[in-house]
């Protein structure tokens, strides 16, 4: 947020006093390599991959707690976890996996995908890009510190009021759950004005609305709920810490504050938020479902409006998590109907892929094989949310575990499926060699397996009544049987995420092993532009800015009609693809700024949290870096291989 | 190879195509004028806008739900806080919901004597000194643009000084109220009004940094004709702002 | 470097200063403002209560508020311009988001329905 405040932080770029350079105050790295490339780097690939890696590593980091928990259910009066850690764990859990691993995902193939799909050189602000980033991962941190000061949050991922205020949690856990995703809010703001503008902007030439893939559409539509969800959880958040470091009176009840309010703007929030995870997912096996059926999207225009319709109908909903909390009876009709036509869009894009799927031949690789895998796991999921869109069937079902299967089936079998599926799709052009298939198809059947042996149980569980967040149970009460299917079947999804590491690590091995052979610019017979160019992407991306004339551009150009109307290969992806030699292209020039500024954040934190004084030197350390990023030049000097052109984001057909 | 050839020379005429589209659809716009001592190149954007004026348009639109969530969390807390007031007066709470008794409420809240009677004509000059230093900032815009940096030093420092005063009285204002009883942690209302306003001061706070950036920048003469577009955005900012008080003073200051 | 599209996005991008309103326009917005401002005041002295007091107090900021917005912010004269219309598009949207969201809360919360 303060970035764009700030006057001077204009696009590295911006500005033609290239010459006289006025503002250069600092100098910015040259060529950095190794590690001091990656801390300082400005380009979207090498920030997509980081985000990527930071999100695995939380995935590992939430899900084995989450584990623990599972041990804790296997047997009824088991004392495993004390209830205390248990509330701290599942709290923890969901916070991180929800912002620090979907959220992330989903934003590393935005940054990587994003300019390649619309074929541009880099995203419109590449210093606030890398921000973006190094905010998440500062924030994610911090929020992660808590375990070692003193222990977790343990409200639940949305912290209920006044459970969260001073009087019921003392502790800092909430104030580190509080702080760090504020800031990590600052990184999805920022990410989100960045990644519209670079779509509605800088898109190719030929480019039009209809015309981009539908990965893109779906990111234009995640990213525009960020852009006005965060904002709303901001200040639920906000009003918060004032309760809580500056004894404010919002949530408190004895001053006759309606806790409510918070239940209200986390919600909006909220429900905007379960959609900008799954939305970036939808836009992969969008991606993914064409290209090995070998057909194009079916109904594509449906695809783009049911997404877009997605994003309004979206904010329109967030009261049926508050269907028991005493809502009047109006606003509980009123969004009980309006949560039932939410499923209809969505409705729509599963019929999508079926048509899609329908009559193509399908190839069945790993990633078509996770694409499949989001369409049925994540309808299941669907559905079992319309029978809580129904407010009467919803007050016996919330918080139970039938909510917990459903948003597993949505974000696990959605979300993470959808992602897995985008893995193992771009991985060639990311990193130049696909990752193996065997591993993959284990991987695959025994996520499956894994998933639904444990989160299926939990609709019986939660049925039978068994409450969501209970440290244990009693014999007595019958659910032993399916917690220990529950659990047995979560050991196994474990390790059976775990092996998409292990396949990385495999097929890199066997690619370097075999003399580092690259797959090529085309190795799926693709459709879209990404892969008309070398993989891995070349530093520079297009070495000619595609002109755009068809959806499924690159496709068209492989495959022709010929006379008698019958489609022909009239060339292949690597007769296309651009050799990617490209040398004296002008890239935007690294900068310690943004990684600088991201990590004065959480000197404030804990200013806050602690100490008061520490936020001084917190204020002056951001004050440094906002005014080092706006006074550093505003590109690299040195460079003379540019041409005069000072863009390090407008997209230009050069060398033409 | 002969394959890219083939192909860039598509893209050549097709590229063309795009372009002369783009000029087509510019021809009643696209006056030429020669603003450009410097070599300055914009390069083709697909919507022909800016991209920092895109960005910061979005940046605006997501602060309206940041300032829209603060002040319904004021309007909230201060019906919680009447609520709570006239709690024991089972009537009168009724009388409440149904838009009645208005004035038996508004004495219990003179009494209790915690709602500060707010300073109208006080804090309505306030308002106007932030009107004109609206005023002053899109002056001072014109004024680069025109390229006469005389008057946008002129413009951007008396939009400073509005800036400032209209915080000052902000100031004077909260220590007023504190020593009249309304403190920030004494009840939901102190907690909700301080928390707004105090937002919104922080803002115009900001907005004053960004605008002694530019006449700092101004005065070593590096801020030109080319860069009027960092005065706008800041005065897109700073309009912002100012359109965020034009909401607070009616919501806050005159409904009761 | 000089390609025909960027030659020609040098004009687009540009959003033409020639569009945006004199400065006596901003002299007169502002005086229209002030006396806004000084009715708004007016009328809340007027002693009035219910809606006959908020209405027109809320309509004025309305008014307000779209004047500030449409001249000083250049929103009007951005319409002009190329695909000048996406600002109002987008802030448009998120201000219409922003009432809808929370006149419903409010509600929710003044009248318990
Ligand atoms: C067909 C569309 C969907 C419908 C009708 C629907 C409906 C619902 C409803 C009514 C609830 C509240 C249940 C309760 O707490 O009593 C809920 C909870 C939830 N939904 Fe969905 N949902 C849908 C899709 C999704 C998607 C796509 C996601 C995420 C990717 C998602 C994630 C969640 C989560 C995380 C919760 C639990 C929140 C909590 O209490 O912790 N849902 N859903
Ligand atoms: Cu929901």
């Amino acid at each position: 947020m303060a970035i764009i405040e700030e006057p001077l932080a204009l696009p590295s770029g911006e500005g033609p006093e290239k010459a006289s350079n006025p503002m250069g105050a600092f100098s910015r790295p040259r060529k950095p390599t190794g590690l001091k490339d990656w801390l300082t780097t400005v380009d979207h690939k090498k920030i997509g991959i980081m985000y990527g890696t930071a999100a695995m590593f939380f995935l590992l980091w939430g899900g084995v707690p989450a584990l623990l928990l599972r041990l804790q259910l296997a047997r009824p009066n088991q004392g495993l976890l004390s209830g205390d850690t248990y509330n701290q764990i599942f709290t923890m859990h969901g916070t991180v996996m929800i912002f620090l691993v979907v959220m992330p995902i989903g934003a590393a193939f935005a940054n990587y995908l994003l300019p390649l799909q619309v074929g541009a050189r880099d995203v419109a602000f590449p210093r606030i890009n890398a921000f973006s980033f190094w905010v998440f991962l500062a924030g994610g941190l911090m929020l992660n510190t808590s375990w070692f000061l003193g222990g977790g949050a343990d409200g639940g991922w949305f912290n209920y009021a006044p459970n969260n205020g001073i009087t019921y949690s003392p502790g800092t856990g909430i104030d580190f759950w509080n702080i760090g995703l504020l800031i990590v809010g600052f990184g999805s703001l920022t990410g989100a004005v960045n990644l519209i503008t670079t779509v509605l902007n800088m898109r190719a030439p030929g480019m039009g609305w209809m015309r981009m893939p539908i990965f893109v559409w779906m990111t234009l539509v995640t990213q525009f709920l960020l852009l006005f969800a965060i904002p709303v959880l901001t200040v639920a958040q906000l009003l918060l810490l004032f309760d809580r470091q500056f004894d404010g009176n919002f949530f408190n009840v004895a001053q006759g504050a309606d806790p409510l309010l918070w239940q209200h703007l986390f919600w909006i929030f909220g429900h905007p938020e379960v959609y900008l995870m799954i939305l970036p997912a939808f836009g992969v096996v969008s991606e993914v479902i064409p290209t090995f059926a070998r057909k194009p999207i079916f109904g594509y225009p449906f695809m783009v409006f049911s997404g877009i319709a997605i994003g309004f109908m979206g904010w329109g909903v967030w009261a049926h998590h508050m269907f028991v909390s005493g809502i009047g009876p109006l606003s509980v009709t009123a969004f009980s109907v309006a949560t039932m036509f939410i499923a209809v869009p969505t409705g729509v894009k599963i019929l999508n892929w079926l048509a899609t799927l329908w009559g193509g031949k399908l190839i069945l690789n790993t990633a078509m094989l996770f694409a499949i895998g989001l369409v049925t796991q994540f309808t299941l999921g669907g559905v079992s949310g319309v029978t809580h869109a129904i407010a009467p069937s919803d007050t016996q079902q919330t918080d139970t575990y039938y909510i917990v299967a459903h948003f597993h089936y949505v974000l696990f079998g959605g979300a993470l499926f959808g992602f897995f599926s985008g893995f193992y799709f771009w991985w060639p052009k990311v990193f130049g060699y696909k990752l193996n298939e065997k591993i993959g198809k284990w991987n695959f059947w025994s996520m499956v397996l894994g998933f639904n042996l444990t989160f299926g149980p939990m609709h019986i569980l939660g049925l039978q009544g068994m409450p969501r967040r209970m440290q244990t149970y009693d014999v007595s009460q019958g659910f032993s049987t399916w917690n220990m299917v529950a659990t047995i079947g979560s050991f196994i999804l474990g390790f059976a995420t775990l092996s998409i590491l292990y396949n990385a690590v495999y097929s890199y091995n066997a690619w370097r092993r075999g003399g580092r052979r690259n797959v090529g610019a085309d190795p799926w017979d693709a459709r879209t532009i990404e892969w008309s160019i070398q993989s891995p992407t070349p530093e520079h991306n297009f070495d000619v800015t595609p002109t755009v004339t068809s959806l499924d551009d690159f496709w068209h150009r492989k495959y022709q009609e010929n006379d008698n109307g019958v489609l022909r290969r009239v060339a292949t992806g690597e007769d296309l693809a651009q050799p990617g030699e490209r040398g004296n292209v002008h890239l935007p020039a690294p900068s310690y700024w943004p990684i600088f500024l991201a990590f004065s954040l959480p000197v404030i934190g804990y200013g806050l949290i602690y100490s008061l004084w520490l936020c001084i030197p917190g204020i002056a350390l951001v004050m440094t870096a906002m005014y080092g990023w706006s006074l550093e030049p505003a590109d690299d000097l040195d460079d003379d291989s540019h041409h005069g052109d000072h863009d390090d984001h407008a997209t230009e057909l050069a060398g033409v | 190879m002969s394959d890219t050839d083939i192909n860039v020379e598509d893209i050549d005429a097709a590229g063309a195509d795009a372009a002369v589209a783009v000029a087509d659809a510019t021809t009643d716009h696209a006056e030429d004028h020669g603003h450009d001592d410097h070599g300055h190149e914009e390069h083709y954007t697909s919507l022909g806008l800016s991209n920092m004026k895109l960005a910061m348009w979005l940046f605006l639109g997501s602060e309206c739900l940041l300032f829209g969530a603060l002040i319904s969390a004021y309007l909230l807390s201060k019906t919680r806080f009447i609520i709570e007031l006239v709690a024991g007066n089972p009537n009168v709470l009724a009388g409440i919901r149904d838009g009645e008794n208005e004035s038996l409420v508004q004495e219990m809240i003179a009494e209790a004597s915690v709602e500060p009677i707010f300073d109208i004509p006080f804090t309505s000059l306030s308002s106007f000194i932030l009107l004109m230093s609206s005023l002053t900032m899109v002056l001072a815009h014109k004024s680069v643009s025109e390229g006469n940096y005389k008057n946008l030093r002129i413009w951007l420092a008396t939009t400073m000084l509005l800036g400032a005063t209209f915080m000052a009285g902000q100031v004077y204002e909260f220590t007023t109220f504190y020593r009249e009883g309304l403190t920030y942690n004494g009840t939901v209302f102190g907690t909700a009004f301080y928390t707004l306003t105090g937002f919104h001061g922080a803002h115009v706070t900001g907005g004053l940094i960004m605008l002694g950036s530019l006449l700092f920048l101004s005065t070593r003469n590096k801020m030109q004709k080319d860069r009027a577009e960092t005065v706008e955005l800041v005065g897109l900012y700073w309009h912002f702002v100012d359109i965020v008080w034009v909401l607070i003073f009616t919501i806050v200051y005159l409904i009761p | 470097m000089a390609t025909t599209a960027s030659d020609h996005g040098h004009d687009v991008a540009h959003d033409d200063h020639e569009h945006h309103p004199t400065a006596k326009t901003y002299w007169i917005t502002f005086v229209l403002l002030a006396i806004l401002t000084a009715v708004e005041v007016a009328w809340s002295y007027l002693g009035l209560s219910g809606p006959a007091l908020v209405v027109p107090l809320i309509l004025m900021m309305v008014v307000k508020f779209l004047i500030v917005g449409g001249v000083f912010m250049h929103l009007q004269t951005d319409l002009k311009v190329l695909n000048g219309y996406w600002f109002t598009l987008t802030f448009g949207t998120a201000v219409v988001l922003a009432v809808c969201v929370y006149i419903i809360v409010f509600a929710a919360f003044r009248w318990d329905i």
